[in-house]
């Protein structure tokens, strides 16, 4: 889950509210639904909160929740535009895996060191989040005062349909340009770097590019963005020295880039509106795509950014008041409506009460009307709300099998062995080399096979290298906690009810899974009758006939093995561990040993 | 052969040629008479002595007959005196009493014997003694005499009198005498040794009697006892007990389920966009198996729909690919909702009319680091509730019966974030022990995009929460690996406190 870095004095200054002691603010965020998680190093006070509010990944947007919450702001707020002098221009030559991008400019901010180190979080945190690692969308901060754009010499030529909020564009000042490059194309100063480097130097040569090298290393052309004097910017992995942001910059540009236009939008979005609190203006971009490069389909080939649209969803009175389980006067609803930045307008429908509520920019995370009800929810508080038990009948029971692994587990401690629990994953080494097995191959005939060596269901990333795959059976977990209790006292009888699974292709799922009934005895004088004694106890308590056939199994001694055949069906097997695998594990008493399949018993 | 000690010492003490009564052997084997007596029946039932009777009848003296013996019959002393003192005449009674120096009882003991025994009359309180009589060969105090001496009276008359005075006790004595049989000599010769005093109640001193006359050694009652391991419940599936109690009598009923299952029904069902972090490879434990078979047509097209355009007139989906592909990709569940939206769309049961309520306490799967309080598999306890009009207060008073089974009370609902629930709710509840505010469970009602597409048209409210969670808060376990996995530490299951 996000965390957000807040600088509590930053937090009073931008609410307004000078006297809120550090306490009252965790209480108030916990409202909001931020935790309070501990301090940083600089003495920053931590804050979780779950992924769909990213424009509280700063000060400045948690600052703008709270004067809500506090009622100090109300309803929609849109930060005032001036209109673009820069152009974005995107070449044909763009990598078709990134073809988008995405810009604003930012006047007369205010940043200082700690609007600085405010902006470079809030660029982290939606790179990690919306950005997905930046391979989604990736941010760019230049100081505007850096940039040399050309001014456009030919006036450019509409083309096609155009989105009508983006309509009629007419030629800006100056013009960057989003194009490819190739990976040895160009050289530049990347940040934190002195020497000029290509780009293919940059992901092999430089700390930031070796991180992002993965997103873009396999591409023909890379992502670049230039003004007049050349490459200042390799998206999605560095910016250029040149262009630096620095405390005292003024003037910011910012571009983004990715692979979805929306996704890339809303992060300007909300870059935008941390800025404007910080006291600057935003001045539209231009967004060309009209030189062959492709474009988004549901925007057209021209865009001005940032886009401050709102959007409008409806919601019923009635909806509201059931999912909170109170009834509420129709303005207290549209006051909760403002308090939570947003604006509502109802009507009286024939059967109901229809709230059109405007939804600001920022909110990434209004999907449907249900989401409005939550932010009303939240304006109330949720903790307000008494606690109800509902009034449904409805018959509790137990799973068949959830009863009868009960019933078995209760059969098997009274014969006295402990139960254990283990892990469902474990590893090739332990569930068969060091019982002596040999794996099937996927989708070969297992009417033969001893029991534990079907083809395993192997995790395709794992962990570690000791869990790598589901087991087979139940009998290496037992004797690996044998294994791991050597220094503990004998006799150790111990058994497990658990699952299992191999793949097998024929199943819906490819993995077919099992519950099985395992079962160690480990004691100086531990034989394949204690096995076989305490097996036929169980099968008696469950009226099952056990038959045992002598079998071979590599993981038991020859002559002291048997299948274990209940009601005629072949489920499991019987018998004295062989002692190459007691060796193995450094264990020094004999160890008889069962397994067998649940469902047998049933 | 080995043998009680007594019986080893009666066996050596016995001869086979002498008859030896139980008053020789106890003399010799330093043993209670009576406890030679029950080794001797013991070996007789073994058939290694044999054991003669008789039946003896004795004279004893008792202390009045010590004392007259010493000190003369008191008859005898008043005829003594009588003489002396009249030699041949009567003299008064006192003269005669006191010369003799007969006190108290010992007058009328004296006068009721005189005539009797013709030391003379007694008449008109005077004394006379007859001077035939003598009194040094009185039988009585002669056979008192010969009773002291260890001699036999064989007059059973005179033995009657001298009980009847109270001077000599009779009694009828079973004398029992030992001799060894030839089995005896046998075992003797083949060596016994002596086995400790009768440690355990047998069957065999139960049946035959002989528990009564056995003796049992002492224990030191307040010693401890070797430890005994008897078999217990492990103590996470203890706790996975008591929650499916509780909630089955809340009337939740139990769900089962893959735990490899195709990715539509672990995230897509659950409008977990498929560029969402956790649905990333070193998140969620992918399976090397070909795609699932078979997934619900309709359905399929259905999720695909409120992923790409949301659901209802106003809705918007996620601007994140989605692929038929991914969906059917198979990986280990990272949470048992898959199994609820398994049984909310009907697929692994029949169709589900409201109001229902189910619940899992099963396995999940997160690639998670592995460390004192997280582990790679988890159990999740799932639950969730379907019916017309739920408000988030009913949410609240349901979890807060729950956790209430549990000792946690006064729970708190944070506003939280969820893909599948809206609105959605952390629970921190205060720790039983600690009093610290924790993170207790994970809730929400499912939104539209997640019920819609299942078909589901009343609301469905759910929660979730790790069983190891509350095991630790329950057991006090600090590290989670002693609890669960191959790393158990048999110790600790012993030892752990039972849930109930």
């Amino acid at each position: 889950m996000p965390v957000v870095d807040i600088d509590t004095d930053e937090l009073r200054g931008l609410t307004g509210e000078p006297d809120k002691s550090d306490e009252e603010f965790k209480q108030d965020l916990f409202a909001l639904g931020l935790e309070y998680e501990g301090d940083t190093d600089d003495g920053l006070l931590q804050f979780e909160f779950g992924p769909d509010r990213l424009d509280r990944l700063s000060v400045e947007g948690v600052a703008r929740s709270l004067r809500y919450q506090y009622g100090a702001d109300r309803g929609v707020y849109v930060p005032n535009t001036n209109d673009a002098r820069w152009t974005i221009e995107v070449d044909s030559s763009v990598p078709e895996e990134r073809p988008y991008v995405t810009g604003a400019v930012v006047r007369g901010v205010e940043l200082g060191e700690s609007g600085l180190d405010s902006l470079i979080q809030l660029q982290e945190k939606l790179h990690a989040t919306m950005g997905r690692g930046r391979a989604k969308g990736a941010i760019g901060v230049h100081d505007l005062t850096m940039l040399k754009g050309q001014a456009l010499t030919e006036e450019s030529e509409p083309s096609g349909t155009i989105d009508a909020a983006t309509a009629d564009l007419g030629a800006t000042e100056k013009t960057i340009t989003y194009r490819g490059v190739d990976a040895e194309g160009d050289r530049f100063v990347p940040l934190d770097s002195n020497a000029e480097v290509t780009p293919a130097d940059v992901l092999t040569e430089h700390a930031t590019g070796e991180q992002y090298a993965d997103l873009v290393e396999d591409l023909d052309r890379y992502p670049a963005i230039y003004d007049e004097l050349g490459l200042f910017s390799f998206p999605p992995v560095i910016n250029g020295a040149r262009t630096e942001v620095d405390a005292a910059s003024r003037d910011l540009f910012i571009e983004l880039t990715g692979t979805d236009q929306w996704t890339i939008d809303k992060m300007c979005v909300i870059l935008c509106y941390a800025l404007s609190a910080r006291g600057g203006t935003v001045e539209e971009v231009q967004v060309d795509y009209r030189d062959g490069a492709t474009y988004p389909d549901e925007y057209g080939p021209e865009l001005l950014r940032p886009d401050f649209d709102t959007d409008e969803k409806s919601v019923t009175h009635d909806r509201i008041e059931t999912m909170l389980g109170v009834e509420l006067e129709r303005e207290a609803v549209v006051d909760l409506f403002e308090r939570s930045g947003l604006d509502a307008a109802y009507s009286l429908g024939e059967d109901e009460t229809v709230y059109d509520v405007t939804i600001p920019p920022y909110r990434v995370d209004v999907l449907h009307p249900l989401d409005l009800v939550d932010d009303v929810g939240r304006a109330y508080g949720f903790n307000e709300l008494e606690p109800t038990y509902p009034d449904i009948g409805t018959i509790g029971g137990r799973h068949e099998r959830s009863r009868l692994e009960r019933a078995v587990r209760t059969s098997l401690i009274g014969l006295g062995f402990e139960d254990m629990l283990n892990f469902h994953m474990t590893s090739a080494a332990e569930n068969y080399d060091r019982l002596r097995l040999d794996e099937r191959d996927p989708g070969a005939d297992l009417s033969d096979a001893p029991l534990g060596a079907e083809p395993r269901a192997e995790i395709t990333s794992p962990y570690s290298e000791d869990y790598t795959q589901l087991r087979t059976w139940a009998l290496p977990s037992l004797v690996q906690v044998l294994e791991n209790n050597t220094h503990r006292s004998y006799p150790q009888d111990l058994a497990e009810v658990g699952f299992v699974a191999h793949r097998d292709d024929d199943v819906n799922t490819r993995v077919a899974e099992d519950h099985r009934v395992a079962g160690v005895f480990a004691r100086t004088d531990a034989t394949y009758e204690d096995a076989k004694a305490r097996l036929q106890a169980v099968c008696d308590d469950f009226d099952a006939e056990l038959e045992t056939p002598a079998t071979e199994h590599p993981s038991f001694l020859d002559g002291r093995v048997a299948e274990v055949a209940i009601d005629g069906d072949a489920v499991g097997v019987v018998g004295e561990l062989h002692p190459e695998v007691l060796v193995d594990r450094d264990m020094e008493v004999p160890v008889a040993a069962f397994e067998f399949s649940l469902s047998a018993l049933e | 052969m080995r043998l009680p000690q007594a019986q080893v010492a009666l066996l050596e003490a016995a001869s086979a040629t002498d008859a030896k009564t139980i008053e020789q052997l106890a003399d010799e084997t330093d043993l209670k008479p009576e406890t030679v007596t029950r080794a001797a029946f013991d070996l007789r039932d073994e058939g290694l002595v044999a054991v003669g009777e008789r039946v003896d009848e004795s004279a004893t003296l008792t202390d009045e007959g010590e004392t007259y013996r010493e000190a003369g019959l008191p008859e005898v002393r008043l005829h003594r005196a009588a003489r002396e003192a009249g030699e041949g005449d009567p003299v008064p009674m006192g003269e005669a009493v006191g010369a003799a120096g007969l006190e108290g009882p010992e007058v009328d003991i004296a006068l009721a014997n005189y005539a009797r025994k013709g030391y003379g009359v007694v008449d008109a309180g005077e004394v006379s003694a007859n001077g035939d009589a003598d009194p040094d060969t009185d039988p009585e105090a002669a056979a008192l005499d010969a009773l002291a001496e260890g001699e036999s009276v064989d007059d059973a008359d005179l033995l009657d009198r001298l009980e009847s005075r109270g001077l000599v006790d009779l009694d009828e004595r079973t004398v029992r005498s030992v001799t060894l049989t030839d089995d005896g000599v046998t075992a003797l010769m083949e060596g016994v040794e002596a086995a400790e005093t009768v440690d355990r109640l047998t069957p065999d001193l139960l049946t035959s009697g002989d528990w009564a006359d056995v003796e049992f050694a002492e224990y030191n009652v307040e010693a401890d006892a070797p430890a005994v391991e008897g078999g217990h419940e492990h103590v996470l599936r203890g706790m996975s007990e008591r929650v499916k109690d509780v909630l089955v009598g809340m009337g939740f009923q139990e769900m089962d389920g893959p735990h490899a299952d195709a990715d539509f029904w672990i995230n897509d069902c659950l409008f977990m966009p498929q560029d969402h972090p956790a649905r990333t490879h070193w998140d969620r434990f992918a399976l090397d198996v070909p795609p699932v078979a078979d997934l619900p047509d309709g359905l399929v097209g259905r999720v695909e729909a409120a992923h790409r355009d949301g659901v209802g007139e106003d809705g918007d989906g996620y601007h994140s690919p989605w692929s038929e592909d991914f969906a059917r990709a198979i990986a280990l569940r990272g949470h048992t909702t898959s199994l609820s939206m398994r049984y909310l769309s009907g697929y692994a049961d029949a169709d589900l009319e409201p109001p229902q309520r189910y619940f899992s306490v099963q396995k999940a799967y997160r690639n998670d680091t592995l460390d004192a309080t997280h582990l790679l598999e988890f159990y999740q306890i799932e639950g969730w509730v379907m019916a017309e009009d739920l408000s988030v207060r009913d949410l609240m008073g349901t979890f807060e019966e729950f956790y209430r089974q549990f000792g946690i009370e006064e729970i708190r609902f944070k506003p939280h974030y969820n893909p599948y629930t809206e609105p959605s709710f952390e629970l921190f509840g205060e720790h039983p022990e600690t009093g610290e505010e924790i993170e207790i469970g994970n809730s929400g009602m499912f939104r539209d995009e997640v019920l819609e597409p299942l078909g589901i048209e009343c609301d469905v409210m759910a929660w979730g929460l790790a069983l190891e969670r509350l095991a630790m808060l329950t057991t006090g376990a600090e590290d989670i690996r002693d609890l669960h996995g191959t790393l158990a530490d048999l110790e600790f299951l012993r030892n752990a406190e039972v849930t109930y």
